[in-house]
């Protein structure tokens, strides 16, 4: 288990470990590794062949590594077997992410996972259409009028939104899906949301009160109060208390008057409880005795509980509108095989009736599902990347493969873990950081010794400058403690381990700037930029953010106002950030509404109204019908394509931007396309979404948020986004207390801190909640600060102004606060706090543009090049003409009639000579009666004894293909029936075409235009018997036999 | 059988340059070229359709050397061999054998098959049967490969061994179902045919050409033939290489395993990409290096998604592009059509309807049955408004609360209904067959012309897939409509258009069809692992393990076959030509791939720098170009208008751009997805209860807060249900829940106020003001008049979420940026500098001095928002002389603007969420050329 701080070369370790698990042995294929991004997983892989292919060819780099593996006995030629052994695995080696993982195994188990065949991983479009479609069926009702289900929901709905009757449901209903639908699939169970006797097993105060005596209370506290020689100002504040109480009731805001006194008496709550109490009432204090007390605490009951109790109700309701939403989800979704990665993962969630995933050393008994033999592998070895952010539900699907590895009795197999409690900002994904202590302990307490644990705290990242600051802000335990007491430092402070720079000669400056506001902050940032001119240097720098937002934002700013080519790496909305986009959604729109004014009048105002025009597109049903029909026949990228290339001319010649936008465009709408889907309010929606994630591109300044930068480094860090409230603020959003093995025990939609703040148990959650926020927070700004190389400068309005625990105070507690000038190179600025060689940058020269790796020159090897020869393919009967009517082609009898065609045709082919044509045979064969008649009757024709007739010297071509070139065109025909006559030196004197038509004749039996319609064919067929026998083309009789009427007629040769 | 296959001749032709020419000489290589090359007595076997068109092109170009022609010889594709060889008659389709299994599942007792099912399904129902019988039909698939039926695995599974047996069982099963309607289960027919084949009339020798993986089972055929007949293996690459081959010509895996391959210029050629679409564009660059491209390069891609961006690219530098395997029909209109149709059919919600109404065959068809006096785009517009008017869930719904019948909409909808009746009524497949008749049964298809081939190509498929499944329905009777509509609909949509190559396109082919390209230049991209060779990891069914034991196709002789190809392919271009090896590095959706294997197998010093190459980081791409903006928006100018609403001058205040926009050019969205009340609906229904309160006599002096609640409630659902129809959907119930709450507390001040002397004198009183020259209408909700003093009060109702009280709602404070505003904008108001942001209440003060000079006049809001306890009468006390005034000064300010056509700067900042929003990139005004600006 190796606890790696930022830049510690976890990596590496990971890496090192899957070789020294090569080298003493291991299979490729049986090591598992895997990790969080699929990106992680791709150069996870790169490294390790780097690593292998390095040691192969270089003899000294071998030793190194030998001796880091502790195999000191490899050399390069060792480390050259291992690198083939491992190119020769890579279809089965197990490197990847988690959920590619699971998603393996669902796939190699269906059945057993009550899936039917294959799945699809529902893609987050698609998964948003299905929400949409199942609402639309939840909403809408049968003509008996809404159903049982449906009267619940709207029970549920109301008391989910109790107090706030909602005018518009969609929205709504969207919020609580987005916000708790997972928590639902976590705890499915009713008794556990918004139920007391979960949350107060030995009940609760506040819910005592009943009406009754409430209002019993309320009338001897006023009397009370009535009695006593109160100010006038103190009087008021009691007549307006018991006004307001009065009109009051629970889910209306708290008037000023009730929440005035009910503070001041909360105050003094133990005291209320007791029986005597002070209260403070405009500055003086109010004696309560044991009566008053009494009535008091039953009006202050009265209103907790009221709220209390409006708030359980609410958590039920929404209970039920998520289960009755997921039922019909899992049924129409799920079972239907459409998948999202967290469905696949708690398919695999051991559950004690289910299936358990095991190895082959178990029997095939006990619902084991036998992952070795299905996945073509057997697991010995095991390597978790970024532990810290390991789902428990992760966990729990793999712990018990791991613990056959741990437990493995000849130790021949192993497990092995890397991350960094200090680096866990994904908590709010599941990201569960304490598995790491709890597995550490779990597998020691059973067998001492089991799991081993590494600190590497030696940064290959950072230089000594940046490891200063990290040390002087993240080292101070008892700043920690002082500012966050409780367990978020406790165990900041437990994990914590002073850091070290690994590349001491690094030189580089960090400093901590004021700046007022947010103006002042991006204004400095850009000129800092200015100042340390990275991308000329060939640095790599970043400026980082703690929202999507902010990033997009101030990366526009520096282009702008800076001239600084910057890119926010938040997802781009490629269809909808330009004009261009813009206008193309419109066109769909406009034509599948006719009625949008809005769409109409946005064309009306760019280019594509002309392009429109040129097209004759004049009026809105012109529009629709031309664009419908595209679409429909064509598809959105098609369509889009064509009126793009329309559109193109209208682009500034050096607007590449908007062209890059254009090819965007439609590779999304390919993807769209890809879906089958046709609707036009789906592509709109599709594409409205769709994001486009700039890949690493070089010679930018990086905008991104800290989420995104984690795991990366870079020469220079600008953090000018870290303002904020305290940060220890707990999440918002329903209150899900969890035991240790992480089981719900109870999920409430939390009251105002006024309500809780007097209850143990609730307050109790909340102080846990914030622990763990503030944990989190911490770890972000860690995060944010350990990105650096060389440089980072930490850009905050000056400290002092507010008094909440944010990152600010964090910095002014243990960087010291006090403002001072300071200089970045020549740069004069104010801060607090700096350390290093302000001037560290002049020392790097600019360096020019390096060439790119020429790619290899397109055109060389294509010069000696002589191209095959090509020749446009043509059939003698293709290209058939004229028209059809819809009807006729779909009419059941036409289909009928080719067939019958086809049936009448092969049989002729059978006839070699008439007497040998064996009509009982024919009977025998597949076809119907009626083409064994017709042939026969063809066959017996009179008209027709010359076309069977057997003669010496005849020879006969029966269904006979032929390839010929002809007129530098490349045929292929067939011929129906072609008699050759030779003499008796095999030369041939005539030949003879006959083409069978089993088209009715009109009733008049005028065949002329019937040979109008087929002579082009025909000819071609004489021009090719020529070829073939070397006769005239004229000399060539070719004729058409009508098999219907057993008619004949020769085709002239023009 | 190896060793029976020693017995059959092989000839090999040397790899030193392309294969097709020489094998179309070495079939001509006995022919005197007097009379045609007749090969017609010849079978020969081929690894694809391609390969087999190559050949008789390339036959045909040899004849025509020697100013002859071809009789081209018989070619099959192994498993085209095989179903050649499957007696005619009685053998089940694909079809008939999937829904014989469907029959097995419906119907199969769980507890025999546990080990199969461990978990049975929830609903058993035809979708689930389907699915499952799709898995198992292809299972059959697999293993008939190797002649194997469920039993021969169970007989020799290591694994699994109960799941087998089971399966059998199952298997046993669809036979039975299958003999019971006197049909063969076909892969059962293929291994029976490949028993005891009999030999194809007329042919009197068997050649077996570039066959690197002949299916298992054709090979026992072949081997039963060769008793009979000259049977012959001809394989590219020199006799030298004899022993890297099997008797048939296969690659042996032991050899090729462990083989180098050469590749000349390796780091020249073989080229690193980003992802697909990049490889695309390098392939493009490459292409238009030459002039005429078909027949100078051949292109294959070793994985099928590499073909579809290289469609793309290619289209886009205007190069036509072929792709022999066609394209699923699931892609082209006539499939919408019929899906539509399905839809419809299935479920007639509004959805559905207005799907189907969006094809152009039903356009066309309204266009005529409706003999042309209104277009279908009117009908759709008028559908739309229908919807966002009343909410319609389903056809039914949308017919009865559609009011004018002659209408586009009432005629439209009506056909609709007539298709849907045709489709629900009559047999399948009849039914459709008519509904589809009816709408395009009058369409003339111009078979010269490129769209109506299509669509004729379509009808026809669809035709004989309904014969198929009408000739099917005889043994399956229990299948229902709906069922067999979605068999066809799915049976159509798989099904591929393959046509002839146009001239000059260039293929775009698979890996195995490579060998058979003869241009000099060829381009592979693709070459990644997992796709080359293709690799089976993990399998529900057939692991690699199994395969192994069972003789399958199994991973290491892909390798083998690949390995061979690649080589091949290196070879043939070494000398004269090229080869180019791409790969990409991330697949479109962005996951990590790793290049092929084969591309590795070099000799072993060499391996390291091999690796670093290819897996060298890839130099970074160049940023992006810099945002930048395509055009700006010119919007059409149109005359200012000469009356607005009094909530224009509103929207005016807050922008007047938006209120050109919104006001003049009468922007709207139409928003399809509407399932609920918006908010403007919601408050006209409340406006409705509330004025018929106001204006029923028998209520004006009611002081019932019970009655007066009452009435509005039974009101409101009267409106509602004139609006909605009866039966709500359920937001509505919900949202009229809720308006009856806001409703009822309004009894309450009703109620309270009658009792204090207020009695209603108007209702919705409409009036229009003259304001330097622009008329503003407004209708006040409610007027009242003091039964002691006289007095007169306006009410207005107000049903939005949040209660704000009237000044809030009219002014705000000034901001340092509000300078540049016109000095009537502003005013003093409750000692600060406030900005005019609505001017509703003192006009209708102002409308009101106009009717009833002289008499004082106050002025307020009822609110109906949502949270409990907060509705309540508002008034506006500080309203005085000195303000109101002010605010008819902005009025006058405002209304000369409008009268002016001053509609600009705009806002940049929307108030809340920008209804605009699309409009705009990058700041409104430099989004919009908005001309005659100063
Ligand atoms: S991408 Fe679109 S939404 Fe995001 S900032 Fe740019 S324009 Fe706005």
């Amino acid at each position: 288990m190796i606890l790696a701080s930022a830049g510690s070369g976890k990596t590496y370790a990971l890496t090192n470990r899957f070789v020294a698990l090569l080298a003493h042995g291991a299979a490729p294929e049986r090591i598992v590794a895997l990790t969080f991004t699929r990106k992680a997983a791709g150069e996870f892989f790169d490294e390790i062949l780097g690593k292998l292919a390095r040691a192969a060819r270089d003899a000294v780099f071998a030793k190194q590594l030998a001796g880091d593996i502790g195999r000191p006995d490899m050399d390069a030629s060792d480390f050259l077997r291992l690198l083939r052994a491992v190119v020769d695995a890579m279809p089965r080696l197990r490197l990847g992410t988690l959920d590619g993982f699971f998603a393996r195994i669902v796939r190699a188990f269906p059945f057993e996972l009550g899936l039917t065949g294959n799945f699809e991983i529902l893609q987050e479009h698609a998964a948003l259409v299905e929400r949409r479609r199942l609402l639309r069926r939840m909403f809408s009702n049968g003509s008996a009028g809404l159903d049982e289900a449906q009267r619940e929901f709207i029970e549920a709905f109301k008391r989910a939104t109790f107090g706030a009757e909602e005018k518009q449901l969609a929205r709504r209903l969207d919020g609580f899906l987005d916000e708790h639908l997972e928590t639902f699939l976590a705890a499915p169970a009713a008794e556990l949301w918004g139920n007391p006797a979960c949350i107060w097993p030995d009940g609760s105060e506040w819910l005592t009160a009943e009406p009754g005596q409430v209002a019993e209370a309320v009338t001897t506290f006023r009397g009370q109060m009535a009695q006593r020689d109160l100010n006038e100002k103190q009087a008021g504040r009691f007549t307006a208390f018991f006004e307001a109480l009065a009109l009051w009731s629970a889910g209306a805001p708290l008037p000023r008057a009730i929440s005035y006194l009910l503070e001041n008496i909360l105050d003094e709550w133990a005291h209320v409880r007791r029986g005597s109490a002070e209260i403070t009432v405009e500055r003086r204090k109010v004696m309560l005795g044991p009566d008053e007390c009494r009535s008091v605490a039953t009006i202050v009951r009265h209103i907790i509980g009221g709220e209390l109790g409006r708030r359980l109700e609410i958590t039920r309701g929404i209970h039920v509108i998520l289960r009755s939403y997921e039922s019909v989800y899992h049924d129409a979704v799920r079972r239907e095989g459409r998948l999202t990665f967290g469905d696949v993962q708690r398919l695999l969630l051991p559950r004690p009736d289910g299936p358990m995933l095991g190895g082959e050393e178990e029997n095939e008994t006990g619902g084991r599902l036998m992952i070795d033999f299905r996945l073509d592998a057997q697991f010995d070895h095991w390597l978790l990347d970024e532990f810290q952010d390991t789902s428990f539900g992760q966990w729990s699907v793999l712990r018990n493969l791991i613990d056959e590895a741990v437990q493995d009795p000849t130790g021949a197999r192993s497990f092995f873990c890397v991350g960094d409690v200090k680096q866990a900002i994904y908590r709010w994904r599941e990201g569960d950081p304490n598995l790491f202590h709890e597995i550490f302990d779990h597998y020691n307490q059973a067998v001492p010794g089991t799991i081993a644990e590494q600190h590497l705290v030696a940064s290959w990242r950072s230089g000594p400058a940046v490891i200063e600051c990290v040390n002087a802000v993240f080292g101070r335990g008892d700043v920690l403690a002082g500012l966050f007491p409780g367990t978020a430092s406790e165990s900041w402070n437990r994990d914590w381990r002073a850091h070290e720079s690994a590349r001491p000669t690094l030189n580089g400056q960090v400093a901590w700037l004021h700046a007022d506001d947010e103006a002042a902050r991006f204004a400095l940032t850009v000129r800092l930029l200015h100042e340390l001119a990275p991308l000329e240097r060939g640095l790599e720098c970043a400026v980082l953010t703690q929202k999507n937002a902010t990033a997009t934002a101030l990366a526009d700013y520096l282009r702008r106002e800076g001239g600084i080519p910057a890119l926010a790496e938040s997802d781009l909305h490629i269809a909808t950030d330009n004009p261009l986009g813009a206008v193309l959604l419109a066109l769909v729109q406009a034509a599948a509404h006719p009625g949008d004014r809005f769409a109409q009048e946005h064309l009306a105002m760019t280019p594509l109204r002309a392009v429109l025009d040129r097209d004759g597109l004049h009026t809105t049903e012109a529009l629709t019908t031309r664009v419908l029909a595209q679409i429909h026949a064509d598809g959105f990228e098609r369509t889009m394509a064509f009126w793009l290339k329309r559109l193109e001319p209208q682009l500034a010649p050096n607007d590449l931007f908007s062209r890059e936008r254009g090819r965007q465009f439609l590779a999304a709408a390919a993807l769209f396309d890809a879906t089958g889907g046709r609707s036009t309010a789906d592509f709109v929606a599709f594409m409205e979404r769709h994001v486009v994630r700039d890949a690493d591109l070089a010679g930018v300044v990086k905008v991104l948020t800290i989420h995104k930068a984690k795991g990366l480094g870079f020469d220079v860090v600008l953090l000018p986004d870290l303002e904020g409230d305290r940060i220890d603020q707990r999440r918002e959003g329903l209150a899900v207390q969890r035991t240790a093995d992480r089981t719900v025990e109870w999920v409430l939609d939390l009251p105002a801190k006024l309500f809780f703040n007097h209850d143990e148990t609730l307050a109790a959650h909340v102080r846990a909640a914030e622990m763990e926020a503030c944990h989190e927070a911490l770890a972000l700004l860690y995060v944010a600060m350990t990105r650096a190389k060389r440089a980072m400068y930490l850009i905050t309005s000056p400290p002092g102004k507010s008094v909440s625990r944010n990152y600010r105070m964090l910095l002014a507690e243990t960087l010291g606060s006090s403002a001072r000038p300071l200089t970045v190179g020549k740069l004069a600025c104010v801060g607090a706090w700096a350390t290093g060689d302000t001037g560290w940058h002049e020392s790097i020269a600019p360096r020019a543009e390096e060439a790119a790796r020429p790619s290899s020159p397109l055109t060389d090897g294509m010069a000696g090049i002589v191209p095959a020869l090509r020749r446009p393919a043509r059939r003698p009967s293709a290209g058939q003409s004229g028209c059809v009517s819809a009807a006729q082609i779909l009419s059941a009898e036409s289909g009928l009639a080719v067939q019958f065609g086809r049936e009448v045709h092969a049989l002729l082919a059978e006839v070699e000579w008439r007497e040998m044509a064996d009509p009982a045979e024919w009977t025998l064969c597949a076809a119907t009666p009626r083409a064994v008649a017709e042939a026969r009757a063809c066959v017996a024709a009179p008209r027709l004894a010359d076309v069977w007739e057997r003669k010496a010297g005849l020879e006969v071509w029966r269904e006979r293909v032929f390839e010929i070139v002809l007129d530098g065109a490349w045929i292929t025909g067939v011929f129906d029936r072609v008699l050759v006559d030779r003499d008796g030196t095999g030369r041939v004197v005539s030949a003879r075409v006959f083409d069978f038509k089993t088209e009715r004749l009109p009733r008049s039996g005028e065949v002329k235009d019937a040979v109008l319609r087929h002579q082009g064919q025909i000819n071609l067929y004489r021009r090719v018997v020529a070829v073939l026998t070397g006769l005239e083309p004229a000399a060539v009789c070719c004729e058409l036999i009508f098999t219907h009427e057993g008619a004949r007629a020769t085709v002239p040769w023009p | 059988m190896l060793s029976a296959a020693n017995a059959i001749p092989r000839y090999f032709l040397p790899w030193d340059r392309p294969w097709l020419p020489q094998v179309a000489a070495w079939l001509a290589r006995d022919w005197q070229p007097d009379g045609p090359l007749d090969l017609s007595t010849t079978l020969a076997i081929v690894p694809t359709r391609q390969s087999a068109r190559r050949l008789r092109e390339a036959l045909a170009e040899h004849a025509a050397a020697c100013q002859s022609a071809v009789f081209p010889p018989r070619a099959h594709t192994p498993d085209t061999l095989l179903a050649a060889c499957v007696p005619a008659g009685a053998v089940a389709t694909r079809l008939e054998s999937l829904l014989a299994w469907t029959e097995v599942l419906r119907h199969v007792e769980f507890g025999s098959v546990a080990a199969v099912f461990p978990v049975p399904p929830v609903r058993r129902d035809f979708g689930w049967a389907r699915r499952t019988a799709e898995a198992f039909f292809q299972l059959q698939s697999q293993l008939t490969e190797g002649g194997l039926a469920f039993a021969d695995v169970a007989a020799r599974a290591t694994h699994e061994a109960e799941r087998w047996a089971q399966l059998a069982l199952l298997e046993r099963m669809q036979l039975t179902e299958l003999a019971a309607r006197g049909r063969r289960e076909p892969h059962e027919a293929l291994r029976a045919g490949a028993r005891q084949p009999k030999l194809p009339a007329g042919i009197t020798r068997v050649v077996l050409l570039g066959l690197p993986d002949p299916l298992a089972l054709s090979l026992d055929l072949l081997l039963a033939w060769s008793r009979e007949i000259s049977v012959e293996v001809v394989v590219f690459g020199p006799a030298s290489e004899a022993d890297a081959f099997d008797g048939w010509g296969r690659p042996l895996p032991e050899v090729w395993s462990e083989r180098r391959i050469e590749l000349v210029d390796f780091e020249q050629r073989v080229h690193a990409c980003a992802n697909p679409s990049a490889e695309a564009e390098r392939v493009v660059a490459m292409t238009q290096c030459y002039p005429s491209p078909d027949g100078s390069i051949g292109i294959g891609g070793a994985n099928a998604d590499v073909l579809l961006p290289l469609e793309r690219a290619l289209a886009q530098v205007s190069i036509a592009a072929y792709n022999p395997e066609g394209r699923r029909r699931k892609e082209g209109g006539f499939y919408s059509l019929l899906a539509a149709l399905a839809e419809l059919t299935r479920d007639p919600s509004f959805a559905a309807v207005a799907a189907f109404a969006r094809c152009p065959e039903f356009c066309c068809y309204l266009q005529t049955a409706a003999a042309g006096d209104f277009t279908a785009a009117t009908f759709l517009a008028q559908l739309d408004d229908l919807h966002a008017r009343h909410l319609p869930v389903d056809l039914a719904r949308a017919l009865a609360v559609n009011r004018e019948r002659d209408s586009a909409l009432g005629v439209g909808l009506r056909l609709v209904e007539g298709i849907r009746a045709m489709l629900t009524r009559g047999e399948f497949p009849q039914n459709i067959m008519a509904a589809l008749t009816l709408m395009v049964g009058a369409r003339q298809l111009d078979l010269e012309e490129a769209n109506d081939v299509i669509a004729a190509d379509a009808m026809e498929m669809w035709r004989d897939v309904l014969g198929e499944c009408a000739a099917a329905w005889a043994s399956f009777p229990e299948i229902s409509t709906a069922e067999w509509t979605e068999i066809a609909l799915e049976a159509f949509g798989e099904s591929r258009r393959t046509i002839d190559k146009p001239a000059g396109a260039l293929d775009l082919q698979g890996w195995l069809e490579l060998l058979w390209e003869d241009a000099p230049h060829l381009v592979v991209a693709g070459c990644n692992d997992g796709s080359l060779p293709d690799a089976v990891v993990g399998d529900a069914f057939l692991p690699e393990a199994l395969r192994e034991t069972l003789g399958l196709k199994s991973n290491a002789a892909r390798f083998a076959r690949d390995a061979y190809l690649l080589q091949a392919l290196a070879a043939s271009r070494a000398n004269s030509g090229r080869l180019d090896l791409l790969f990409a590095r991330q697949s479109a959706a962005g996951d990590p791939l790793r290049p092929s294997r084969l591309l590795l197998r070099c000799a072993e010093q060499a391996l390291p720098a091999r690796v670093e190459f290819l897996f060298r980081p890839l130099p970074a791409a160049r940023a992006g170009a810099p945002w930048t903006r395509a055009w700006a928006m010119t919007p059409r100018r149109v005359a200012p208008p000469e009356r607005v609403a009094v909530t224009g001058l509103r929207a005016w205040l807050a922008c007047p751009f938006r209120f050109y926009l919104s006001h003049v050019l009468r922007m709207e969205p139409v928003d399809s997805s509407k399932t609920e009340l918006d908010a403007r609906d919601f408050s006209t229904l409340c406006h409705a209860a509330l004025e018929a309160m106001g204006r029923a006599p028998f209520l004006r002096d009611c002081t019932e807060e019970k009655v007066l609640r009452e009435f509005l409630v039974a009101e409101l659902d009267r409106v509602a249900g004139a609006r909605y129809g009866r039966d709500l959907t359920l937001p509505l119930v919900v949202q009229l829940e809720s308006a009856r709450q806001r409703l009822g507390k309004v009894a309450t001040i009703q109620a309270r106020e009658r009792a204090e002397g207020w009695i209603g004198l108007r209702m919705e009183w409409a009036f229009a003001l003259k304001i330097a020259g622009l008329e503003v209408r407004g209708k006040i909700d409610r007027v009242e008049r003091h039964e002691g003093t006289g007095a007169l009060r306006v009410l207005d109702y107000k049903t939005s979420d949040a209660a704000t009280p009237p000044q809030k709602s009219h002014l705000r404070w000034a901001r340092p940026d509000d300078d540049l505003r016109p000095a009537w904008r502003r005013t003093v108001a409750a000692g600060r500098e406030q900005v005019w942001t609505d001017l509703q209440l003192p006009l209708y003060l102002r409308a009101l001095a106009i009717e009833f000079p002289g008499t004082p006049v106050s002025c307020g809001y009822v609110n109906l928002p949502k949270a409990v306890g907060d509705t309540a009468l508002v008034l506006w006390p500080e309203l005085d002389e000195s303000l109101q005034a002010s605010a008819q000064a902005c009025a006058d300010g405002v209304a000369a603007a409008i009268r002016a056509g001053d509609f600009w700067p705009p806002v940049e900042s929307a108030a809340e969420r920008d209804p605009f929003a699309a409009l705009f990139h990058h700041g409104v005004e430099a989004s919009v050329a908005w001309e005659g600006t100063t």
